[in-house]
């Protein structure tokens, strides 16, 4: 159990790209907490640090200051391959652009991670084609993702996030570029994975409508929290 | 054993279902690139053995013995030939005298070394014998016979390396004026003309050891040198020790040491193959580093999700290395059997011809070893490489660029 059941805490975040003339500051000194079991949305116009937030919190990428303090360890200045390990276990992430592996079809996607975790007695393989029934995709599993179409390559890719049982899924608008019934299809997946499976998700959405799906709220604005709270 | 397994499926499901076209290509240049490292070797090594070859079998024997006194002459040779043939390993002797000669033919005139011969063992010493173009090989008591090499007769062949110093027309049959070194002049009538494809073979003239006798009877069983041909598994310095106990005054060569022009040709061809490997090794090496490089440029965005999904780089570069490593193996393979059943057999059909006859490409297992080595070593490095770079670029860069 993680000490006051919070998944994450950030703390004074700050994110500036410097482009060598001028520098950006993406995120600007955000601090905020997110429970275990949570399904948090993040919102806000485009530019105004969603995806450099999700960025950090799914240790892709490194602040400029602050600290996140992630299942009670700070994990903001570990090194390299503790954070690859780190998103192997405990992180799923989903990336705008599903960002599948070509080569691979829907199952191997899916039980590439929990592959390379090869937990002793663990049928990855098993655990994939369940998942992939999870998120409606059984009848596919020997496709490749060319042959999917953008919301069943994005619902792939979130069972492929959650192969090894990770504590959260970090998704960066999931639905970007998905038509309003996938998108649909894919937010209630997410709703059906927190409910059913208690993972904390933590989504970011341009669309106010996905308020619905949420359980929390945090809107940015130019690198600062500008509300928080309930959706 | 995980991380190894990993990139072992990584490896093999970017083969499976790669860009064909691409892998046909790498693969087509890394052949290329075999073939370079094997052909150059095995010509070089053809030219060797092809030139020891002819200078054993035709110009020094295995063994060369010579006089170490102040006379040139071996003396007693009746005598010690019979114990040099009783040696173990020793397969063959002959005795030679020689004297310089001037040819003499219509306005050609030349000059050269008379070899006095005792045809039946020379023939079991050397195989000048097989090598006529014209005639016949001497016989042991032929007088008034001479048999010319074909670059001293020249023989119509205007083709071959020293016509112009040669006595350009004269054939099988024909009679030739030769005036000895100690002043003696004598007409011969040429008995066979020979082409060895020796150069140093084909400036010779031989005589039977009676017709020499006639000329210089001082050299009744006595011997200018003696050659020995010995079994090819025979140990050459056991034998020259055995030899070296039979008397004093005796001195024991080796071919190698008595042509000591072959030992320093050998010498350079081994040098030149050594420059060439350490040339192929870079082409090899900046070729799949080229190709390598194209390809993991394309699949940066590949590199920076499985990097995100938590995949170690290591796992990756090893995917990396092992589809390298596939990529030389078949390239070696293929490269090796087009070697030996295509361009072995065409060469030995039409073969490269030099100064001391034909030269047919010669493979050992060391040579194929050593190319084999190179390749892997150059695909490993130049394939390591550019995943190392890419696996620096930020995970972020690499998937979005």
């Amino acid at each position: 159990m993680v000490e006051n059941n919070l998944i994450y805490n950030v703390q004074q975040l700050s994110k500036v790209y410097d482009t060598g003339k001028v520098k950006i500051k993406a995120l600007d000194n955000i601090s905020f907490a997110v429970p275990e079991g949570d399904m948090l949305t993040i919102m806000g116009r485009s530019g105004s640090g969603k995806s450099t937030l999700l960025r950090q919190m799914g240790l892709l990428d490194r602040p400029t200051s602050g600290g996140i303090i992630f299942e009670a360890m700070e994990v903001t200045a570990l090194p390299e391959g503790d954070r690859t390990k780190l998103r192997l276990t405990s992180m799923g992430y989903v990336f705008q652009e599903y960002a599948l592996l070509g080569e691979l079809t829907a199952h191997q996607n899916v039980y590439l991670p929990g592959m390379v975790l090869g937990k002793m007695g663990s049928n990855y393989k098993q655990r994939a084609k369940e998942l992939l029934e999870l998120v409606g995709l059984g009848e596919r599993i020997g496709h490749y993702p060319k042959e999917l179409s953008g919301g069943e390559q994005q619902r792939v890719a979130i069972a492929r996030a959650l192969i090894n049982s990770p504590s959260v899924l970090l998704a960066d608008e999931p639905c970007a570029n998905l038509d309003t019934i996938s998108s649909k299809a894919v937010m209630e997946t997410l709703v059906k994975l927190n409910a059913q499976l208690k993972v904390t998700i933590i989504f970011i959405s341009h669309d106010p409508s996905d308020k619905q799906y949420a359980k929390s709220l945090i809107v940015l604005s130019d690198g600062r929290i500008a509300q928080e709270g309930n959706p | 054993m995980k991380t190894l397994k990993v990139a072992g499926f990584l490896a093999f499901t970017s083969l499976k279902r790669g860009n064909f076209g691409v892998m046909l290509l790498t693969i087509l240049i890394l052949i290329l690139v075999t073939l370079n490292l094997l052909f150059v070797p095995s010509l070089l090594r053809g030219l060797v053995r092809g030139a020891n070859d002819k200078l054993k079998d035709t110009f020094a024997g295995d063994i060369v013995i010579e006089s170490a006194l102040d006379n040139p002459l071996i003396p007693n040779t009746n005598v010690l030939i019979p114990k040099i043939e009783a040696i173990d390993g020793v397969v063959a002797v002959t005795p030679r005298n020689n004297m310089v000669a001037e040819f003499r033919y219509e306005n050609e005139r030349t000059s050269g070394i008379i070899y006095a011969i005792l045809p039946e063992r020379e023939k079991e010493v050397f195989t000048i014998s097989k090598s006529l173009m014209e005639g016949s090989f001497l016989n042991l008591n032929d007088r008034g016979q001479i048999l010319l090499g074909l670059q001293l007769a020249g023989a119509g062949n205007s083709n071959i390396e020293l016509y112009s110093r040669s006595l350009k027309k004269i054939h099988a049959g024909d009679r030739v004026l030769v005036t000895y070194g100690n002043g003696i002049q004598k007409s011969y009538t040429v008995k066979g003309i020979f082409y060895s494809e020796f150069i140093q073979t084909d400036t010779q003239a031989f005589v039977s050891e009676t017709e020499f006798e006639a000329v210089n009877p001082l050299v009744t069983n006595k011997s200018s040198s003696i050659r020995v041909k010995i079994d090819d598994k025979a140990d050459a310095a056991i034998i020259i020790d055995k030899i070296s106990q039979l008397g004093d005054g005796l001195r024991i060569l080796t071919w190698e040491d008595y042509a000591g022009i072959m030992r320093s040709m050998t010498d350079t061809f081994h040098a030149i193959d050594t420059i060439l490997n350490v040339v192929n090794l870079l082409v090899a090496g900046i070729t799949v580093f080229v190709v390598t490089y194209i390809d993991v440029t394309n699949r940066r965005r590949q590199i920076g999700i499985q990097r995100a999904i938590g995949i170690m780089p290591g796992c990756i570069a090893i995917a990396y290395l092992l589809r390298a490593a596939f990529y030389a193996a078949l390239a070696a393979i293929l490269a090796s059997l087009a070697f030996l059943y295509v361009i072995m057999p065409v060469e030995a059909k039409y073969p490269f011809h030099f100064p001391f006859g034909d030269v047919n490409l010669v493979l050992g297992f060391s040579a194929l070893a050593n190319a084999f080595f190179i390749l892997f070593c150059a695909a490993i490095i130049a394939a390591f490489l550019p995943v190392w770079i890419a696996l620096r670029i930020k995970i972020l860069d690499a998937i979005w660029g």
